[in-house]
């Protein structure tokens, strides 16, 4: 399958009263038509910075795209007028945004939130996009569509609202949707509904996916390759499965062993990163994970290290030592891996307590 | 809906009730009463017994819970009696005078609207450009100039220039519109540009404040057209503080322009409260302070209404 979604060195930065903030510092990941990426990492990363660069949200004026390239379906967005990027948005790439709770407008009702887009973007009646907006209401699973395009936001709970941006996100049929943290804001039992509905849906239409998470349950359900990223770079790159077998970068350690796992002995003991996430107007020379890490060694703090292929395995990882990561880690695990718990409390008992491997 | 609207204009009657007491009471507070002050200046022929005469004529002989027991049971059959001072029957002291105050202060309130809406939002667009710097300066120029020096400017301008002057007395609406435009919308102007300063900066903040809500970031990220998303999703949420600024300052707009009023020779409400308190013109002061408390417990109300309309979430209890 071809690529859909290409993003080439973006750096976007935001100048503030403390200096420049490089909250993007020159990442690069594709996306394969119909493919659902994950870009994971821990708060303040870049993550959500990345997903507006792409649509060309960031906040004016003191964000600014500075360099790189957004080429989707072969064109760069980041040339476009701001009319040819008005009909990318919603039509071409359907946005998902982390809180229910305030990314609906209160005064509108939802049929009429639902429904300009679908005017706007495929010309479509009143009568024709009210119709195909029950369609959309059914489809994410609401029994009653026809009534509820009638209520306001508030009439709604924040999981039911996360299905109505999605069914919004999914209005014009665009090839790819960027969900940023989709689930973050919701309970756990209904975090799972959710993600299964948006797998489920992102499968039946073909539509492409970029997943923005802080959680790795959710990268190894419902993504097929994973991008991680720290302090503005993407440090390590593979596919779900390999990067829960065989991760290569310390810091992707450091978050698999924070979260609980399926895999392991249920006593084993959460262990969060140490330390904290560097300044991003300050970032140290060398690499931005050192004083975190655990197998520095001494030229990490002169020498940057690289996106580069790991010699025995299928993945990319942005650390010198990346080859003694790998062994600490007791080299690639056998057998298929299981994919950690959703959210820390919904880890089950009886099925995690597979002592040892 | 209706039964919210009974219920609420029914509850007008104990806060009215309350305003009643109050200035009832605070009007026999200060000294002096309104025989003094009219038989003051020949109070040397004015014999003790006159006077008493005089107050016993006017009812000020009374215990005081009689008297207003009196007054309230007038009031109740709409009656608020006579002027202590002019003896003229209060509703033919208050009536055109009501008029003249509520047609201004609704033109002071359109045209400050008028101005501080879009003069708001564009500033608000523009934000940190010259043309919100010369959006504020003009608005706190409206705030700093006094509307009675500027009506004053206004004169001498149509006098020296078009050597026009507007009319000098007050023609009803209803008797001749043109006459009473050309009158009343100089002090309009005045009134409404100063006034236009504070609901044009909470317009430029709320709307500020809306531009950076969650929603209409997903609106933009559905592609609407700008214009789109400033009309339909911003606007409508960001009126909602604008609307109780422009509210409070229409109220105020009804009983409190006397300066204004004497520049342009305006028989309006905010003169008759100035001279009916320096009376002790009981009867007239109480009628005119429920009269503006009404107005303002009534325009709240409006203000009400137009919130749940535009806010779906608030509802009507
Ligand atoms: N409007 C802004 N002005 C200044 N700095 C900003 C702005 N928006 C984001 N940043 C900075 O950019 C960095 C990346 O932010 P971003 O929102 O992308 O983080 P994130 O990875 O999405 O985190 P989270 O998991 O909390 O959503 C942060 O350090 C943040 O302080
Ligand atoms: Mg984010």
């Amino acid at each position: 399958m071809g690529v859909l979604l290409s993003v080439q060195s973006l750096v976007t930065q935001f100048s503030t009263s403390s200096g420049i903030v490089r909250a993007v510092d020159g990442v690069s990941w594709d996306v394969d038509e119909g493919e659902t990426v994950a870009l994971v990492g821990e708060s303040g990363c870049g993550k959500s910075v990345t997903a507006l660069s792409i649509m060309r949200l960031v906040a004016q004026p003191a964000g600014r795209i500075v360099s790189g390239h957004v080429v989707f379906k072969g064109r760069d967005l980041l040339t476009l007028s701001e009319e040819e990027m008005r009909r990318v948005r919603g039509r071409e790439i359907g946005m998902i945004f982390q809180e229910p709770m305030t990314s609906l407008n209160p005064v509108l009702t939802v049929g009429r939130q639902l429904t300009e887009g679908l005017e706007i973007h495929l010309a479509m009646r009143q009568t024709d996009a009210r119709a195909r907006a029950v369609e959309l209401l059914g489809m994410v699973g609401f029994s009653d569509p026809a009534r509820r395009l009638t209520q306001y936001p508030h009439q709604f709970s924040g999981g039911m609202r996360q299905r109505i941006v999605i069914a919004m996100a999914l209005a014009c049929n665009p090839p790819l949707v960027l969900a940023d943290e989709p689930t973050t804001a919701l309970d756990v039992t209904i975090q799972a509904q959710i993600l299964e509905l948006m797998k489920a849906l992102s499968r039946r239409l073909g539509v492409a996916m970029l997943i923005i998470t802080h959680n790795l349950g959710v990268v190894a359900r419902y993504a097929d390759r994973v991008n991680v990223m720290y302090a503005g770079r993407i440090v390590e790159r593979a596919s779900a499965r390999e990067l829960y077998r065989n991760p290569r970068h310390p810091y992707t350690l450091g978050l698999l062993r924070s979260v609980p796992r399926l895999d392991e002995p249920r006593r084993a003991r959460l262990q969060p990163i140490e330390g904290q996430p560097p300044d991003l107007t300050r970032l140290p020379t060398g690499c931005s994970f050192r004083p975190r890490c655990a197998f520095r060694v001494e030229y990490c703090a002169t020498e940057e290290p690289p996106l580069r292929e790991v010699p025995d395995a299928t993945h990319v990882s942005a650390c010198w030592e990346a080859e003694r990561v790998g062994s600490s880690n007791g080299g690639p695990r056998n057998g298929p891996p299981s994919p950690p718990a959703l959210g820390s409390t919904s880890a089950q008992p009886g099925r995690s307590s597979r002592h040892g491997e | 809906m209706t039964k919210y609207v009974v219920k609420r204009l029914l509850l007008m009657i104990p806060t009215l009730v309350g305003v009643a007491v109050l200035v009832f009471f605070l009007m026999r507070v200060v000294p002096g009463d309104v025989v003094e002050l009219r038989f003051a200046g020949e109070s040397s022929f004015a014999s003790k017994e006159n006077l008493d005469k005089e107050r016993a004529r006017l009812g000020l002989d009374k215990p005081l819970w009689k008297q207003f027991v009196d007054w309230m049971g007038g009031i109740a059959r709409l009656d608020f009696g006579v002027s202590m001072w002019t003896g003229a029957p209060i509703i033919e002291e208050i009536r055109l005078r009501f008029a003249l105050s509520l047609q201004l202060a609704i033109m002071s309130t359109l045209i400050a609207v008028l101005l501080a809406i879009p003069l708001g939002v564009l500033a608000a667009l523009k934000q940190d450009t010259w043309v919100d710097y010369a959006v504020r300066i003009f608005s706190i120029a409206g705030l700093a100039t006094p509307s009675f020096w500027l009506g004053i400017v206004f004169i001498l301008m149509l006098l020296i220039v078009f050597k026009w002057l507007p009319p000098m007395v007050y023609t009803p609406f209803w008797v001749n519109p043109v006459q009473n435009l050309a009158q009343l919308i100089w002090p309009a102007l005045a009134v409404g540009y100063r006034y236009s300063a504070v609901a044009m900066r909470m317009t430029r903040s709320a709307m500020l404040e809306v531009l950076r809500e969650d929603y209409i970031r997903t609106a933009r990220a559905k592609g609407l057209w700008e214009k789109l998303i400033l009309s339909r999703h911003a606007l409508k949420n960001a009126m909602l503080p604008v609307l109780t600024v422009i509210a409070l300052e229409f109220a105020f707009l009804m009983g409190g322009l006397v300066v204004t009023e004497q520049v342009f020779n305006l028989n309006g409400l905010g003169l008759l409260f100035v001279e009916s308190v320096a009376h002790r013109d009981y009867t007239l002061t109480q009628a005119l302070v429920l009269l503006v408390a009404a107005v303002f417990i009534f325009v709240n109300f409006l203000v009400e209404l137009a919130y749940a309309w535009i806010d779906p979430r608030i509802k009507f209890r």
